[in-house]
């Protein structure tokens, strides 16, 4: 379970304080598919990386599946990403050198095991996107439908107990914005807790729960598939 | 994980083949550079080290001070040094004496005859001294007999077309010598330059007769010894060596004055020495130090440009750092990853560089005059270019390491704001350092320049241009004559080595009264003329004046043309003043005798010279006493002959001529005084030529980067030139924007280089006794020219940018 308790997060520059995340309190229950919806500079992308542990709020506490994590050293927070969370990005960030079996392995590659095991894993996550018969090509060789599948099997293949994802259709037409969300209710579907930004109506309703965030506040939550 | 670091290497480097093209190949040059400059300032402090038991070969030296005068070091000993060093200490086991390079000899063999310039005279002990390695013959033993010859293999090989021709003649200026053992040929590490020795007791050695003149001051052979085993220099006691063998009389009334230090010089360090006065002239040690430091500069330029570019690029990595460390990546396995590419780079670049040194090796052999060989076998080279890519590779990996490593996840994922590849201003001073090396060895190559081109040209201070010294053993008024009948030889006129500076008489002179000491230099009576020297007050010497001639028995001596240094000497205030006056000095002319044994005799003097020299600038000039002398080889060595230019060729071809029909047997040893010049000045030219080789490679290695570098940044302010085109900016300003940004460091980097090459500069000069001074353009064109290296590489990117229609500018991502 994840539980926020009145995290704010402020950003200070020499001559401005922005506050991205006002006081925001929260649980998601494992297993759940949340979607979090609000208008641009409103917090979210902030509330995602706190979420993700790739940014520690300034106050307040976060529960990570039972473990405060608020104030946890660098090398913990990686460790716990490393094992539990998965990442999907509106812009793909897939490695450009590296080839679509590659990028995916990257998302195994510090937990170290034998590779023989890695390479297995690698290609159950392609083929459970549909990208099996590309996994020697590069990034640029694939549309952007494809590459976002990739990213979505990097997030899967280590198996996490969390996906977060950033406005994962952002990019996409319709058609493979569809496709992607399919996989996301999959994982959601095989437990995987999954968060989710998005500015489509139309995939935050596939979601169970809705947060909506304005000026860095939770200011309403909609359930939909209860 | 190995494997997906090394592809990421890999294919980042396909992938951006140009910016990784410029930084191992800048890299791979520097690496080269320092790789021969390394071997050649380990060729240099290991000289003589392949000799057996070099470290007990000593070779006697003398620290000569006079009051007042700068002190004299010396190689060259008395003859008496060498058996007086074995007689008084125990603990030296041999002591040979060396006569020192003579004059070409001519050597035949049936009808074969070639003049040798490496020619020598040894002791029997010599190779008990100095167990050269050895083709064939009994070497120890090889110059027991008045005949005993040893030669190189080349020499064998040459004169024999074998290796071993034991036993068999060779005559050698005309007295036949037999080969008693053949020695290997040298390796260039040595001091012993020497391929032809003959036993000192041959009776035409010139040892005999250098015994029988022997004085204190008479250094005229080289002494080395060998310590017995186990027996330390230290415990050779020298001091008060030479009173104990030389009595007061023989030391002379200055010997009170005069303090004389003898001591040991191990056989390893004679190469190191340039101070040294003698035999044997080597490598300045200070020198050998610049030019290490040249190479760790240029090895900089080249870290600095992999640095640069490294974190310049750093951006494009940023997606991949952000996603590896989503997936959990600690810093740690970051730095590991990005460091082991800088390795990868390195290793490439000191592949490559293996393979330039190779390719360039028999340049820079003739450049620095050397034979140097790169070693596959050689432990250390094998284990110091791994060594030095492995530090390279961390020390420049370094920073791009920390630098991608320590990028924010969630910033760089986000694909907003992209990171700066590390502290633009890091960037900044790189480069400025970079250039302000860039500007210092511009500077050193100029300098070293000016100088060397002033000691060769202004620096002698004589027209020397079509002046043929032909060697004559003695030159005689026949000679002279003969030769001054030849068509195109406009002047002609005997010399004697001490005129032109191959050897110095130092004599004592009395002027009213007061005792001074000068040098003497027997001319011919048109020495001047052949050098178009014309006299500052009074006048040369005429033939048509008999008392300017030297009579033998004479009451007085002949009488003297003086140089500015003397004058200034002598004690007139001007060089009018000078003339008439009476000087009163010894006239070595009894050759039979010691010196000092000549009476002191009174000598008018009629004229005053400029200052000139044939010798190096190093040394200051002497106070020099003119006098036309006898015509014995003593003091007439060499013909000076001034050549017509337009009939050069006929000229030579009319002296050979002469010379077949005075010498039919000897071959002509004839050169021009520029070439002479030349030779003086190798080492100096050499110096010149390595800093001005290694400014131009690191020239190009930051102009390379600089290439790069500029590539990368216009490319990076593509969006702002967009939007500053959008907002009515014009090519020429955006032209202007991008070349002031590569301008800024370049104007830093002189504040920096200037001081600190002003400060060098001005110590090497120093080492002048005559030298040019630094001069304020040269500082100012040096910072011009690295600007214009500077505004050549980037012009290019910056016009293209420059030029963009901003809309391409605007929507670029």
């Amino acid at each position: 379970m994840l539980k926020l308790e009145k995290v704010s997060k402020t950003y200070r520059t020499t001559e401005v304080e922005t506050r991205a995340l006002s006081e925001v309190s929260m649980e998601i229950a494992p297993g759940e598919f949340v979607a979090i919806m609000g208008p641009s500079g409103c917090g979210k992308s902030t509330l995602l990386n706190v979420l993700g542990l790739l940014d520690s709020p300034t106050s307040g506490a976060y529960g990570f599946f039972g473990e405060d994590v608020a104030r946890l050293p660098e090398a913990r927070l990686t460790a716990l990403r490393r094992d539990r969370i998965g990442f999907v990005f509106q812009s793909f960030n897939l490695i450009d050198d590296l080839s679509v079996a590659e990028n995916v392995e990257v998302g195994l590659l510090y937990r170290g095991g034998p590779g023989g095991q890695r390479r297995k894993r690698v290609e159950e996550a392609l083929q459970r996107v549909g990208m099996a018969h590309r996994a020697r090509h590069k990034p640029q060789q694939l549309s952007g439908g494809q590459q976002q599948r990739v990213a979505v099997a990097r997030a899967l293949v280590s198996r996490p107990s969390l996906i977060l994802a950033d406005e994962p259709t952002g990019n996409l037409d319709t058609a493979n914005g569809e496709a992607v969300m399919a996989l996301l209710r999959d994982a959601c579907a095989a437990g995987v807790t999954v968060v989710m930004v998005t500015h489509s109506l139309v995939h935050a309703a596939e979601a169970q729960r809705t947060i909506k965030l304005l000026d860095g506040r939770v200011v309403s939550e909609t359930l939909l598939a209860a | 994980m190995f494997r997906n670091y090394l592809s990421a290497a890999l294919r980042n480097l396909e992938r951006n083949s140009l910016y990784a093209g410029v930084t191992i190949f800048g890299l791979a040059v520097g690496f080269a550079a320092a790789l021969l400059i390394a071997l050649y300032v380990r060729g240099e402090l290991t000289y003589d080290r392949f000799i057996p038991g070099h470290d007990r070969v000593y070779v006697y030296s003398e620290r000569i001070e006079y009051p007042g005068e700068r002190p004299v070091l010396t190689d060259s000993s008395s003859v008496r040094v060498g058996p007086a060093l074995k007689a008084e200490f125990p603990q030296i086991q041999y002591a040979a004496r060396l006569t020192g390079k003579d004059l070409p000899a001519t050597v035949k063999r049936g009808d074969f005859t070639a003049s040798e310039s490496n020619l020598t005279w040894a002791d029997p002990d010599f190779f008990r001294v100095m167990p050269l390695p050895v083709v064939a013959g009994d070497l120890a033993s090889a110059l027991d007999e008045p005949d005993g010859l040893v030669i190189t293999r080349a020499i064998a090989r040459k004169y024999f077309g074998r290796d071993a021709p034991i036993g068999q003649s060779l005559l050698i200026n005309g007295a036949p010598m037999k080969v008693t053992a053949v020695i290997q040929d040298l390796p260039p590490t040595t001091h012993l330059i020497f391929d032809m020795y003959g036993s000192t007791r041959a009776p035409q050695s010139p040892m005999p007769g250098l015994e029988k003149r022997d004085t204190p001051q008479n250094l005229v052979v080289i002494t080395y010894v060998r310590l017995q085993p186990g027996a330390s220099a230290a415990g050779v006691d020298m001091g008060g060596f030479v009173r104990r063998h030389f009595s007061p009389e023989q030391l002379g009334e200055a010997s009170s004055r005069t303090r004389i230090t003898a001591y040991l010089v191990p056989l390893t360090q004679i190469h190191l020495r340039p101070d040294i006065q003698g035999a044997y002239t080597g490598t300045d040690p200070a020198v050998l130090a610049g030019v290490g430091a040249v190479g760790v500069l240029i090895v900089l330029v080249a870290a600095i440009n992999f640095v640069t570019l490294m974190t310049a690029r750093a951006t494009r990595r940023a997606v991949e750092v952000g996603v590896r460390k989503a997936a959990g990546a600690t810093r740690r396995d970051l730095i590991a990853q990005f460091m082991g590419e800088a390795l990868i780079h390195v290793a490439m670049a000191g592949l490559i560089a293996a393979a330039l040194a190779e390719l360039v090796l028999p340049g820079f052999n003739i450049l620095v005059g050397r034979k140097i060989v790169i070693d596959y076998g050689d432990p250390i080279l094998f284990a110091a270019l791994p060594a030095l890519v492995l530090a390279v590779g961390l020390a420049a990996g370094a920073y791009p390491a920390l630098v991608l490593s320590n990028f924010r996840p969630a910033i760089v994922l986000k694909g907003g704001l992209a990171p700066s590849g590390g502290s633009a201003l890091v960037r900044q001073m790189l480069v400025v350092v970079q250039f302000a090396v860039l500007i210092g060895l511009i500077l050193f190559a100029t300098t070293i320049t000016r100088q060397t081109l002033f000691a060769i040209n202004q620096g002698m201070r004589l027209d020397k241009n079509q002046v043929l010294l032909v060697l004559a053993k003695p030159c005689t008024d026949d000679l002279r004559d003969a030769m001054a009948a030849v068509g195109g030889v406009e002047k002609a006129a005997c010399a004697s080595a001490q005129a032109l500076n191959l050897s110095v008489i130092g004599t004592k002179a009395t002027v009213a009264g007061r005792d001074v000491g000068v040098y003497t230099g027997p001319v011919d009576y048109d020495f001047f003329g052949v050098y178009n020297i014309a006299p500052l007050a009074g006048r040369l010497f005429d033939h048509n004046r008999p008392a300017d001639g030297y009579a033998a028995g004479a009451p007085s001596n002949p009488p003297l043309v003086i140089n500015e240094t003397a004058r200034h000497k002598l004690g007139f205030a001007n060089d009018q003043a000078a003339i008439g006056k009476t000087v009163t000095w010894p006239f070595h002319t009894d050759l039979d005798s010691a010196f000092g044994k000549d009476p002191a005799k009174p000598s008018q003097i009629i004229g005053v010279v400029p200052d000139f020299t044939f010798g190096s600038m190093r040394e200051p000039i002497l106070p020099m006493l003119f006098m036309v002398g006898p015509k014995v080889s003593y003091y007439s060595l060499a013909l000076n002959l001034r050549l017509d230019r337009n009939h050069i060729p006929r000229a030579l071809a009319g002296i050979d001529q002469v010379w077949r029909r005075f010498e039919p047997g000897d071959p002509i040893q004839r050169f021009f005084v520029t070439e002479f010049a030349l030779h003086a000045y190798i080492d100096t030219l050499r110096e010149a030529g390595l800093i001005v080789a290694a400014a131009l490679v690191a020239l190009f290695i930051a102009a390379l980067g600089l290439f790069a570098l500029s590539a990368y940044t216009t490319e990076r302010r593509t969006k702002e030139i967009g939007v500053r085109k959008a907002m009515g900016a014009g090519t020429s300003a955006v032209l202007r924007l991008l070349i002031w940004q590569f301008s800024q460091p370049v104007l830093w980097a002189n504040l920096l280089a200037w001081p600190v090459a002003f400060l060098v500069m001005n110590w090497w000069l120093h080492g002048f006794a005559y030298h040019v001074d630094q001069a304020p353009w040269v500082f100012v064109a040096a910072g011009a020219a690295a600007l214009i290296v500077a505004w050549a590489t980037v012009f290019i990117h910056a016009l293209r940018v420059a030029r963009a229609k901003p809309v391409g500018a605007l929507r670029y991502e």
